[in-house]
């Protein structure tokens, strides 16, 4: 155990702390939950990848620096330390581009993994269905063979970046006698064919984040099955423990709330209060340990112990600890808590995107069924 | 950065786990406190064979010579077994504290038993069994005991009076006895969690309800996928706390009480929680439960409780 950075480490950490500083956008952009915001992270995403940022843990030849994943969580620091602007392109960097590297073609890793690090394509993410939510082995969406095609048929909704994304990757049922999470397959197909009806969703605060998608008869070429046909189940659960796992929210971003936190603490709070001391303690605590039990999970990955449930011990962890952060902080800002524009508005923003957190990649009562079943190996049932 | 152990340290670890799977099953936690002495002889002579009591005493002084981070799993170890007597005390901080004493030896190879007085507390643990007791700045031997009747059986308390002082420091590692006691009590606690959350698992694949098993509901399962939660989020604190205790970081005594102030917390919540899943039989003294719940209630509050440990976290991360 040797908790401090290697001197290799610290060089990197230098490394992108001066690229950082030389290049974040002075203000804030709008969100990229809006068209001009969209179209403004890209531009940012593009300045990212020129200077070999957007994805420091892809392997050189496709735009990464091939940095393991110590350096990456090093990377994730800095970026949040240094105030950058969401990746309005994280459905592809870090969930869909892992998993071409692991089940995609050479064709596919060379066609879909640069322009996904430079954003030029910016993906959308389309598994959950109307009567597929937490039931996503319930899919109807079908997609079935023509040629050298699919023609792809359904409805998926919730699909995040979807409005503007120029693709979206999704599970279709291929195998219609199939039952459940067998005779599915994962399919990737961009969202200007015909066929296709994107309808935007306004979130709880108003931007349309994630969308519907309704397919008809839309065609797509049969090369772009990401791995076996009618196994699609395994590679989506193969991007669903890894978004769980590691990349979706880095220990780093609730460093950063919290750091906020507690600088809006010492600025307006009653320091006599010790139950509200108490819990901006408690978070902060709760924020560093996941910081550290993140460490102690890339290392083991890094010494070739594979990460498996503890996915889903992560996501109820960080999940929770988002809304407990926001919750202190509305608490602290009393009436100001009420405003949605003025001095504070991304705390309430904050709270309220934090909200979707127990709810989006699987919701935190299906997570705790996982643990149950897989660490506890209590039976199965509901 | 390297977060994790050794092979060796591991390796130590599951020898510590299998000797406790003989040496101190629940058959002989309950020996120990129905015989009101909370001490099994025999166990504790097979930790100073294997060099469990000598851990942290350097090799000069005839000791195996290891650091907090060596001796973490250990505690861990210990909590899992709920082993009794007055083991970490002695381990974690009697035997390296004194080794260059002229008890030094005795302490090494086990066959004089120590026990501490650390906190500003009326009561000694395990002092009945201890042929001295290391306070502060002293050392008593051949005091008197009167039992204070403490709520676990392998945690026996009492008053002492009497007996003869030499002064003497209760320093491990450049750090108070306290909090020494802290840290190896958070990841005592943390093996005692583990195991009662087994032992409910266990329990939830065996027991029929409705014609199921209860581990098979939904209101089952969440309860104890929580109590794991708190208790896996505890770890890497405890062992971040352990490397910064064995490095001398500055951070040493924030980060042990961030490691305390979690563990104690996740303890409480993996006995309430498995007890809940034991349903009536979690309420009787038949259930072997009760070992590793009783040790959780007393370590949670003995060498601070989460809400003086978290008050030490605040008053180093709150001040500007």
């Amino acid at each position: 155990m040797d908790l401090n950075e290697t001197s290799e480490e610290s060089t990197f950490r230098a490394e992108a702390r001066a690229w950082l500083e030389a290049n974040v956008p002075t203000s804030p952009l709008p969100s990229f939950d809006t068209e001009e915001g969209f179209a403004l992270h890209r531009v940012w995403e593009k300045k990212l990848y020129e200077g070999r940022w957007s994805a420091v843990s892809w392997p050189v030849e496709y735009g990464g620096r091939n940095a393991d994943y110590i350096k990456w969580l090093i990377f994730e620091e800095e970026y949040y330390r240094a105030g950058a602007p969401g990746r309005v392109n994280q459905n592809g960097i870090f969930l869909l581009g892992p998993t071409i590297m692991e089940v995609g073609t050479e064709e596919q890793k060379a066609k879909f993994l640069p322009s996904m690090a430079s954003s030029e394509i910016v993906w959308g993410q389309a598994w959950s269905e109307p009567n597929a939510g937490s039931d996503l082995a319930g899919i109807r969406s079908k997609a079935t063979r023509d040629g050298n095609e699919w023609i792809l048929n359904g409805q998926k909704i919730w699909a995040s970046r979807a409005v503007w994304a120029d693709w979206c990757f999704g599970i279709f049922r291929t195998d219609p006698t199939a039952d459940r999470h067998r005779g599915l397959t994962f399919i990737l197909c961009p969202l200007d064919l015909p066929g296709i009806t994107v309808r935007p969703i306004a979130q709880l605060d108003g931007d349309t984040g994630f969308a519907e998608i309704f397919f008809d008869d839309v065609r797509v070429p049969l090369a772009n099955t990401l791995g076996e046909e009618n196994k699609g189940w395994g590679v989506a659960m193969a991007t669903a423990g890894f978004e769980r796992g590691v990349s979706l929210r880095s220990p780093a971003r609730f460093s950063e709330a919290v750091n906020r936190l507690i600088h809006l603490w010492r600025t307006y709070a009653d320091p006599t209060d010790t139950a509200l001391s108490d819990a901006v303690t408690d978070v902060w605590m709760q924020a560093e340990g996941y910081r550290l039990h993140t460490y102690q999970t890339v290392t083991g990955m890094l010494e070739g112990r594979a990460i498996g449930a503890e996915a889903s011990l992560n996501k109820i962890f960080w999940s929770e600890m988002d809304v407990r952060i926001h919750e202190i902080a509305l608490q602290i800002l009393g009436p100001e808590s009420e405003r949605m524009e003025g001095p504070f508005e991304r705390w309430v923003d904050g709270f309220l995107f934090s909200l979707s957190g127990p709810i989006y990649a699987g919701t935190n009562e299906i997570q705790r069924n996982i643990i149950a079943d897989r660490v506890l190996q209590l039976p199965k049932g509901m | 950065m390297k977060f994790s152990f050794t092979d060796d340290q591991r390796l130590f670890a599951e020898g510590l786990r299998d000797l406790l799977s003989n040496e101190c099953t629940p058959a002989h936690v309950r020996e120990a406190w129905e015989n009101h002495t909370g001490h099994i002889p025999q166990l504790w002579t097979r930790l100073s064979e294997m060099g469990v009591l000598s851990m942290l005493v350097s090799e000069s002084a005839g000791g195996m010579g290891g650091t907090l981070i060596d001796a973490i799993l250990l505690f861990q170890e210990l909590g899992r077994a709920g082993v009794p007597g007055p083991v970490l005390e002695h381990m974690a901080v009697a035997a390296p504290a004194l080794a260059n004493t002229s008890w030094g030896p005795s302490l090494v190879d086990g066959s004089q038993i120590a026990t501490l007085w650390v906190d500003n507390i009326p009561y000694v643990a395990h002092a009945q069994v201890a042929n001295l007791v290391l306070r502060n700045e002293a050392v008593i031997t051949g005091f008197s005991t009167s039992d204070a009747h403490g709520i676990d059986g392998g945690r026996q308390l009492f008053t002492i009076s009497g007996g003869t002082e030499t002064s003497a420091s209760a320093e491990v590692f450049g750090l108070p006895a306290s909090d020494v006691m802290a840290l190896a009590s958070a990841a005592y606690l943390i093996g005692a969690s583990e195991r009662m959350i087994e032992v409910a698992a266990e329990y939830a694949r065996q027991r029929e309800q409705f014609g199921k098993p209860i581990g098979s509901f939904q209101a089952v399962k969440h309860l104890m996928s929580d109590a794991l939660l708190k208790v896996e989020f505890a770890k890497a604190p405890t062992y971040r706390a352990a490397w910064s205790a064995s490095t001398g970081a500055a951070t040493a005594a924030r980060d042990i009480s961030m490691a305390k102030a979690l563990a104690s917390e996740a303890a409480y919540r993996a006995s309430r929680s498995t007890m809940q899943v034991h349903g009536g039989i979690g309420y009787t003294w038949e259930a072997d439960l009760q070992l590793w719940m009783k040790k959780s209630w007393a370590l949670m509050r003995a060498y601070g409780d989460a809400t003086f440990h978290r008050r030490r976290v605040g008053a180093s991360v709150l001040s500007k």
